[in-house]
């Protein structure tokens, strides 16, 4: 990059003025900052040289908001030879004195530079700053700052309304839950998907040919394994009562113990504990394509009549989906994977779409925490839900009619949002 | 040069292997799958051993040394003992090997359980949930807002498709009435986002077909130019 | 002669067949093949015109088998390899504020490029790495690399060498460790990004090939993300694009641009329109896109008539499959 320095002496002399009209009245304003200590090349002698450049004004050093007393942010007014078409400063560089220290260049800074953010700092030290404004042959520094100590924060207050929020949410949870284990009966609507369950499993029993459950291929540390093995010990007491089979392969050895003891259950509950056999459910392999390669050959071998495919499923969705069409199963499919639901969709008769799996669950087993979940987040959705309809119809109106109100309250709520929301 | 060539033909063998499923399950695809399975999983073991073990475990406990210019042997970091907490808890996780004390490894669950479900709840709350809340406050229409039609009907698709969704995932009201409808309005939604996304999957897909033809035609034949 | 001999005796002529090319390649004989623009014409119309004759045969009750789709599909993919006709690629709004950002980067600024994928997304990714690293070349950029995926820094390396193929660019000198630098694999997911927020140095150590952290020149003043201009993440899936968001951008304020597979890139589009990203490159028609921008046309350019005749094949089954299923074929005549 090139810069051009003006050749114009009028115009020198006329930046020379004002430079020490203002340095004459940044001097007198702060008085206490300018007696701690005065720079040694005095910018007066810029009037004797016509083409030394002003220097930076107004250094000011402030404390870094929410950090971890590491920060501090330096401003300035940059110099009023710094302007765009003639420049006569080339740029900046920052000095730092630590604790009293000598004074070292630290950040080198381009033209039009008014503000750098010092990192790293130590939060029990005390730093000074001043920025030299340099051309192409003198450097000019500015006065120095005042000593500042970075400040530890220990509380964000930025994020505060994302606390509000999350905690409104949380507590609705816990609430549900407590509501829910004292017996009260929380309203769930019914899932489209699980009315199927019941045909799936007569039209097995009918056809003679046995039901394949897949609970996905993550651990038990996935809530969407939770939620699929939910659904099994219902699935698999009718499976009891109408005294069909159930294949499962699994792919994690502790959602086969989990699983054993959830079909175990269910054969009690139904009152035939005698016809439950551990070879029901069985390990296969971790690998995610081994896996795949395994359930597809039991899919291609035994043709079950009924597939459940309930959990969390990566690429193998569509390869499992399809083998199981190709068969002519009708599939129950869900997952929570955004991703690999329309592969479900395409090419399963049923889906429990995203949260429609952990609802399903929550039906079906009328546990008190995942009905609490259920309605607790019903509850930020509800809050999701007003602010949306709040906020357009607000902004909208405020747009097209200039009404104050309205677009103060778009405003507030796109505030509150956007601190919840970390920006 | 030799290796070259070979090295060529075992990749041409094993795409056309696998692409041989395509005609039916056969002995090929077999081969060519349980090798990949293999060398996949010995890949992944071999990595996670020496980036997980060796090279985050071992190395940030026992930092390795170096001599500097006055001949002393140096570390060329501090020692981080925070690790051998996590090292705790991963030896916990093999107890499950032992049934009797199996239990142990409920600890190692539950910290991995509630770490992760801390550090999400912030991260998908704050940019899934309120940066998304955020900007969909916006105007649909009006004199005082200068936009196209195509920003007012993206606008108005936006506020009423993040909406008409919620409502479809709302579990604690019958899906009945203007609710019903306008959950119905939501799955329409939800079903185009989903078509929208299985065709970006179809480009997807090609893209690797792409991929593996120009190295069949090109890299291995030589047929382009 | 049984079924299996028979498919044994072609999987053999097959192979000899290619035996034979590929001898002719390396003994320089046979110097490839390439179709005319009239050729290529004469292609699309013999192609168009037997789709057209298996929709009559559909209308007629005669449906065709998934083997033929297939077969299809990769004619598609293959002939247009071969065509020397060009494609008119216009340039989507997510593309061009992904240039945009990058062209408001003052030259030699720093960028951070995550490679979060793997070999099976590379033909979507490739393309665009290369190309980013022209661009970054071209505004002398300096380049530090890192992965989230184990394979990632490997496929940043062929990038490299791609690249540096190019006497243009190899003539720029890029020096390893003062112009760009591949830190490596780093294993913890989004974890990863949270730590190299306050720290770079806590999660590499040491960069690729073992060398320390403090004796790279390029790093020696990056201790976290405030210290790089950009990051830009080629993502496949998990982790990727979605917890760079999350954690760079969101709680370190980072300046985001992504490529991502076709897969994944509908799942990144909300966070564009709400500013989270200042672009993205979604797929191969995004790398071909970025490459038109760039003015490096190259494999995403080049691999775009494939894709485009391969679109057009899809769109034809997928008529040809509903005119199928309301004659109420689907069941009956479905032939595997």
């Amino acid at each position: 990059m090139q810069y051009i320095r003006p050749t114009d002496g009028g115009r020198r002399s006329r930046l020379a003025f004002g430079f020490l009209s203002i340095l004459i009245v940044f001097a007198a304003l702060s008085a206490p900052v300018v007696a701690q200590d005065v720079v040694a090349d005095t910018p007066a002698d810029t009037t004797a040289v016509s083409h030394v450049p002003a220097p930076a004004t107004s250094v000011v050093v402030d404390d870094y908001k929410y950090d971890f007393g590491d920060r501090l942010n330096l401003s300035w007014v940059p110099s009023i030879d710094d302007q765009i078409g003639e420049r006569m400063v080339l740029g900046y560089i920052v000095y730092r004195s630590i604790n009293g220290g000598e004074f070292k260049p630290l950040e080198s800074l381009l033209p039009g530079a008014s503000s750098f953010e010092d990192k790293d700092l130590h939060a029990d030290s005390s730093y000074v700053y001043y920025v030299a404004a340099f051309s192409e042959t003198d450097t000019v520094p500015s006065i120095h700052t005042q000593a500042h100590q970075p400040e530890r924060e220990f509380i964000h207050f930025d994020l505060l309304w994302l606390f509000v929020i999350a905690a409104l949410i949380s507590f609705s949870v816990i609430y549900f839950i407590w509501m829910a284990r004292a017996g009260k009966d929380l309203f769930v609507r019914k899932i489209a998907g699980l009315d199927a369950v019941d045909d799936a499993i007569g039209r097995a029993t009918e056809m003679g040919r046995p039901i394949l459950f897949i609970p996905g291929i993550q651990d038990m540390d996935d809530v969407q394994t939770i939620a699929g093995l939910t659904i099994l010990g219902r699935v698999a007491k009718q499976i009891a009562d109408y005294d069909t089979r159930i294949r499962m392969p699994v792919s994690r050895s502790l959602v086969m113990t989990a699983a054993r003891e959830t079909i175990k259950a269910a054969y009690q509950i139904a009152g035939r504990p005698d016809a439950y056999s551990d070879d029901m459910v069985n390990y296969v392999t971790d690998e995610q394509f081994g896996y795949v390669a395994a359930v597809d050959g039991i899919m291609v071998r035994e043709r079950p009549a009924t597939i459940f495919l309930l959990g969390a499923f990566f690429a193998e969705s569509l390869i499992l989906a399809e083998t199981g069409n190709s068969v002519g199963a009708i599939q129950i499919a869900g997952t929570a994977r955004p991703a690999q639901l329309p592969f479900f969709i395409a090419a399963c008769d049923f889906t429990l779409i995203g949260e429609e799996l952990f609802a399903a669950s929550a039906y079906l087993s009328g546990e008190p925490k995942q009905l609490g979940s259920l309605k607790g987040q019903d509850v930020g959705k509800g809050i999701a839900m007003a602010v949306i309809l709040i906020g357009v119809i607000s902004v909208t109106l405020g747009k097209a009619f200039d009404i104050e109100i309205f677009n103060w309250i778009a405003d507030a709520l796109s505030t509150v949002f956007s601190k919840a929301g970390g920006s | 040069m030799f290796w070259e060539h070979f090295a060529v033909w075992v990749a041409a063998f094993l795409t056309l292997g696998i692409y041989s499923f395509l005609y039916k399950d056969n002995p090929w695809y077999k081969l060519c799958e349980s090798i990949f399975v293999g060398i996949s999983a010995g890949y992944w073991f071999v990595t996670l051993f020496w980036d997980n073990i060796y090279g985050k475990f071992w190395v940030g406990v026992f930092p390795p040394t170096h001599v500097n210019e006055l001949g002393e042997s140096v570390r060329t970091a501090q020692p981080d003992y925070w690790l051998l907490v996590g090292a705790v808890l991963g030896l916990l996780m093999l107890l499950r090997l032992v049934p009797k004390i199996g239990w142990l490894s409920r600890w190692s669950l539950a910290f991995i359980v509630g770490a992760t479900a801390g550090f999400y709840l912030i991260n998908y709350f704050s940019s899934n949930v309120m940066r998304q809340v955020q900007d969909t406050i916006m105007p649909l229409f009006g004199s005082g807002f200068d936009a196209s039609a195509y920003v007012i009907i993206g606008n108005i698709v936006v506020a009423v498709g993040t909406f008409t969704g919620l409502i479809y995932f709302f579990f604690s009201k019958e899906h009945r009435g203007a609710f019903g409808f306008s959950a119905k309005v939501g799955i329409f939604f939800l079903m185009v986002t989903f078509g929208a996304s299985f065709g970006y999957t179809v480009m997807s897909r090609m893209s690797l077909l792409i991929g593996r033809i120009d190295f069949l035609l090109s890299d291995w034949l030589g047929l382009i130019r | 002669m049984s079924t299996r001999i028979k498919e044994i005796l072609v999987v053999a002529l097959v192979l000899v067949f290619c035996a034979i090319i590929y001898i002719g390649k390396v003994s320089g004989w046979m110097k490839g093949v390439t179709f005319s623009p009239a050729v290529s014409m004469i292609v699309i119309i013999l192609l168009a015109a037997s789709l057209a004759v298996i929709l009559v045969l559909t209308i007629r009750g005669r449906l065709v088998g998934r083997r033929t789709v297939f077969v299809y599909v990769g004619i598609a993919v293959a002939l247009p390899l071969f065509m020397s006709i060009s494609q008119y690629i216009p340039i989507s709004p997510e593309v061009r504020t992904l240039h945009d950002g990058l062209e408001d980067l003052q030259d030699g600024s720093k960028v951070l490029v995550s490679f979060d994928y793997d070999p099976p997304s590379a033909p979507e990714l490739q393309p665009m790495a290369e190309s980013f690293f022209r661009y970054c070349m071209d505004r002398d950029f300096k380049i530090v690399i890192m992965g989230l995926w184990p394979q990632g820094p490997l496929q940043a390396n062929q990038a490299m060498e791609k690249v540096l193929e190019d006497p243009k660019y190899a003539a720029k000198n890029y020096q390893y460790g003062v112009d760009w630098v591949n830190l490596g694999f780093q294993t913890g997911n989004e974890f990863v990004i949270q730590r190299m927020g306050t720290d770079f140095r806590s999660m590499f150590a040491t960069d690729y090939s073992g060398a320390n952290y403090e004796t790279l020149p390029i790093v020696k003043n990056v201790k976290n993300f405030s210290n790089v201009d950009y990051v830009f993440n080629l993502s496949a899936g998990y982790p990727g694009t979605v917890e760079w968001v999350q954690v760079a951008v969101d709680r370190y304020g980072v300046k985001l641009g992504a490529g991502n597979t076709a897969v994944q890139a509908p799942q990144c589009y909300p966070y564009l329109r709400s500013g989270q990203l200042i672009g993205i490159l979604g797929g191969m028609n995004g790398a071909a896109e970025f490459e038109k921008l760039t003015g490096h046309e190259a494999k995403g350019t080049k691999f775009m008539l494939s894709q485009s005749f391969s679109h057009m094949i899809v769109i034809a089954f997928i008529i040809i499959g509903n005119v199928a299923f309301f004659m109420g074929g689907r069941k009956k005549n479905l032939s595997v």
